[in-house]
């Protein structure tokens, strides 16, 4: 049984304080991928928050509904959720071409990728397998606890991203040395931005 | 012969994935605090590197080209699963520790690019040496990477449970190589100094 004030902890601790990107280095590889233009970051924010909804109450439907009642869930866990998500991501994409070609445009490529996006595949596992998912919490969370987990994370990456986004904008014209222009400056960046998250960690007690 | 340590020698320095391709980045970060949990990941991806570049190429033949990315993908899921289970049975610490990465093997970017861009197009030999390259040239870099930030941030190094250096409880290490911020500021610089390296080899080629 979870009360309203566990819940709201439970969506903020997910967003803020065990930020997915900042301090847990998940889906970092679409972090620096695709943050140097804020048109295309805020098309990803998007698309994650809506794939990763659905994709683990799907995941939490298949392992509660199916592999858990077979006796097959400690083993095939890894294959039945990627395939899920896969096809998911797929019937999504269809989908969303035919019904709301605007909303389609706005997401564009970033649909297919997040089958790939480790955010997606590290949300539904922390919902079902034990201890992955650090915090005051039973780990066997309920389809509710799930979605809120789910919209706290996914929140956090957009959150995460276009801050990031917004900061790499403006370091492309500042005056940086030589050795360190590109890649490693954002490296650099991101681990200040980082100890900003680690500041919120001490602010909710977590 | 010649060509088999060619293509293991690109993944080492050239094209590294991490440093140069800049892909599989996340696992990295992460995991590196501890030298044991690191290394142990590395030996892991390149299992499951190897192995599933040998399986992707065998079929390579037969795999029809619509459908190749959801079977490179239980393929390799396959192979990660077994990871998977053996950590769990046989390292209970390591498995506890690496936590949700195992999983994650299987969407990292290093397993399915190497796939798609090379065992997909390659013979079975060249696909086992472009495994190992890459899988060394990642397992290289993160067990450095963890290695330095244990010892400086923590002042000691242990490996399943034998303490191979302390530096003594007057060590005050900086604690921030152990926090997050740290692994990407390091890692920042690791960037930087190995692009600076290619760039010099570079220059001495075309020399």
């Amino acid at each position: 049984m979870s009360t309203l004030s566990q819940l709201a902890l439970l969506l903020v601790g997910a967003a803020l304080v065990n930020n997915i990107l900042l301090t847990r280095f998940i889906a970092l590889c679409s972090f620096f991928g695709i943050s140097d233009n804020m048109q295309t970051s805020v098309g990803m924010s998007l698309a994650v928050i809506f794939v990763m909804m659905m994709a683990s109450t799907a995941t939490w439907i298949a392992y509660y509904g199916m592999l858990k009642p077979l006796g097959v869930g400690e083993f095939l866990y890894i294959p039945a959720f990627i395939l899920v998500i896969a096809a998911l991501v797929q019937f999504v994409e269809m989908y969303l071409r035919k019904y709301s070609p605007g909303l389609y445009r706005a997401m564009g490529i970033y649909l297919p990728l997040i089958t790939t996006n480790c955010a997606v595949l590290a949300a539904a596992t922390e919902a079902v397998k034990p201890g992955f998912f650090k915090m005051n919490m039973a780990y066997n969370f309920t389809l509710g606890e799930n979605l809120i987990y789910t919209l706290g994370v996914s929140v956090g990456y957009g959150f995460a991203l276009l801050s990031f986004t917004a900061l790499r904008e403006r370091l492309d014209i500042a005056p940086v040395p030589r050795a360190l222009k590109g890649a490693p400056m954002a490296f650099i960046a991101a681990g200040l931005l980082s100890i900003g998250y680690i500041g919120l960690g001490s602010l909710f007690g977590l | 012969m010649k060509e088999f340590f060619k293509v293991l020698r690109n993944g080492l320095s050239l094209e590294n994935p991490l440093t140069v391709l800049m892909i599989g980045l996340c696992s990295t970060l992460a995991v590196s605090t501890k030298f044991e949990g690191s290394l142990f990941m590395g030996i892991a991806v390149i299992f499951v590197l190897v192995m599933s570049n040998v399986l992707i190429s065998a079929i390579r033949k037969f795999t029809p080209d619509e459908v190749r990315i959801p079977i490179f993908i239980v393929v390799i899921a396959s192979f990660v699963t077994i990871v998977d289970l053996v950590l769990k049975g046989y390292f209970p610490s390591v498995y506890s520790f690496l936590g949700v990465w195992i999983p994650l093997i299987v969407v990292n970017c290093i397993v399915l690019g190497r796939a798609e861009a090379y065992a997909y197009h390659n013979g079975v030999v060249h696909s086992i040496a472009d495994g190992i390259g890459m899988g060394l040239g990642y397992t290289i870099i993160i067990a450095g990477l963890a290695a330095f930030r244990e010892l400086f941030g923590s002042g000691k190094l242990s490996f399943l449970g034998n303490t191979l250096v302390n530096f003594g409880a007057g060590y005050r290490g900086p604690n921030i190589l152990l926090l997050f911020p740290g692994a990407f500021i390091l890692f920042g610089l690791v960037i930087a100094g190995s692009h600076a390296l290619n760039r010099r080899t570079a220059r001495k080629e075309a020399v």
